[in-house]
């Protein structure tokens, strides 16, 4: 991670628009990897910003998912994370403010976790907006600006 | 400070923050103060089943490295000798995706440390994910030539019409002289191009097409000799690098373009 953003930064690109595609829960659907199961979506934001949802979730230990955003630079390789979802299997270390902590948390990105020379997502807080996999997916897509597909059914009244 | 009170500093540090929490019939997940880059600490569960005591991570591990890469990528080259060596070094076996740590003759101690450092090198491998931004070398390139040359005596991604219609020997700038032969000007920014290049000057040759061929490395150390030689023997000039030779090229650019 190269790619420093500041806080305005990170928010204008939460904030951007990001219009989910038809059936994107077909396209979001998990496949199994080695101890693992993960999919990707590539989605470009109304301002032509292209950001990725990263979903990942343990084979053996339900409590153990990430539901992420990143957002990828024009001019780089490298995904940066803006928000991520993560389950209840490990403890998490703010470094800088000396908190640790064992529950569902969600990371965030913020500029001065990066001009401190750590991860952009490396800040996290606990939540109790969600208890599993699924969940975590509805508050990502919630707190970060998606919009669900029009049902063309709906339209007809 | 004592000698005494930095060992007994030391002890309570580390034991305070390692912790064994039961979490359900013969599972104990293990906390330790041990991080990923971004925070996280390592997942490490204490588990037994028919052949005993054994540590999982149970899949947290590469998952977790996947944020950053492919999974794909452990499979090949210095990821895999990393994740290779650290495996058999600390005597933890994969086990589809899971690494796991068996617990021999009750030694949890020494199995968790094994475990750890372990967990720890193969997480390594996402320093080696290096930043690699998008070159700008060909744009570089063309904004160059078009501060130095008219458009009228340019042409972009030139081929010759009468012998080669479709464009098969193409050139990435032909640069024309008024009463001389004219400059077919390359850019280079990796083996497959400096060879093309070597087959379309070969190619001019052989149509009896009066040239000047000069080639713009992107970075001309970082070709394959081979490739670079054959280039040498059929090019008349050679720029090594776009970077530090900016001024260079477009002085050899505005000479070339007057009229003698």
């Amino acid at each position: 991670m190269s790619t420093l953003l500041t806080d305005a930064d990170i928010a204008k690109l939460i904030g951007e628009r990001k219009q989910l595609p038809a059936s994107y829960t077909a396209k979001l659907g998990l496949k199994d990897k080695r101890g693992h199961k993960e999919r990707e979506l590539d989605i470009t934001g109304e301002n032509g910003s292209v950001f990725r949802l990263i979903l990942r979730q343990s084979s053996s230990n339900i409590l153990d998912f990430s539901a992420i955003l990143a957002y990828l630079p024009e001019d780089s390789n490298q995904t940066f994370r803006l928000r991520r979802c993560n389950g209840k299997s490990h403890e998490h270390t703010n470094k800088l403010e000396h908190q640790t902590f064992y529950d569902f948390h969600i990371h965030y990105a913020t500029e001065r976790y990066q001009t401190s020379g750590l991860r952009e997502d490396a800040y996290a807080i606990p939540t109790d907006k969600y208890a599993d996999f699924h969940g975590a997916l509805r508050c990502l897509l919630d707190e970060c600006s998606f919009d669900e597909p029009v049902d063309p059914n709906l339209l007809l009244f | 400070m004592e000698l005494d009170s930095i060992v007994k500093d030391f002890k309570a540090k580390v034991c305070e923050q390692l912790r064994v929490v039961p979490e359900g019939n013969e599972r104990f997940r293990v906390f330790t103060p041990f991080l990923f880059e971004d925070g996280d600490h390592l997942a490490i569960v204490l588990k037994k089943d028919a052949g005993g005591w054994f540590l999982s991570d149970e899949g947290h591990t590469y998952m977790h490295l996947t944020y950053d890469l492919d999974e794909k990528d452990f499979g090949k080259g210095t990821r895999q000798e990393i994740i290779t060596n650290a495996l058999s070094t600390f005597l933890v076996a994969d086990r589809s995706g899971e690494l796991v740590s068996i617990v021999s003759n009750g030694q949890f101690g020494d199995s968790l440390y094994s475990f750890i450092q372990a967990v720890l090198r193969i997480s390594d491998v996402t320093f080696l994910s290096r930043e690699r931004v998008k070159s700008t070398f060909m744009e570089d390139f063309r904004n160059l030539i078009e501060a130095h040359v008219p458009e009228e005596s340019r042409a972009f991604d030139w081929h010759d019409p009468k012998h080669d219609p479709e464009g098969l020997y193409s050139v990435d700038c032909k640069v024309v002289r008024r009463g001389r032969s004219p400059l077919l000007v390359y850019a280079l920014p990796a083996d497959e191009r400096v060879s093309a290049a070597t087959i379309s000057l070969l190619q001019f040759e052989r149509w009896g097409l009066e040239h000047l061929g000069v080639g713009v490395f992107e970075n001309q150390e970082e070709v394959n000799r081979k490739v670079l030689a054959r280039f040498s023997d059929v090019s008349d000039k050679l720029f090594s690098n776009l970077a530090t030779n900016r001024d260079r090229l477009g002085r050899y650019l505005t000479e070339n373009l007057v009229i003698q």
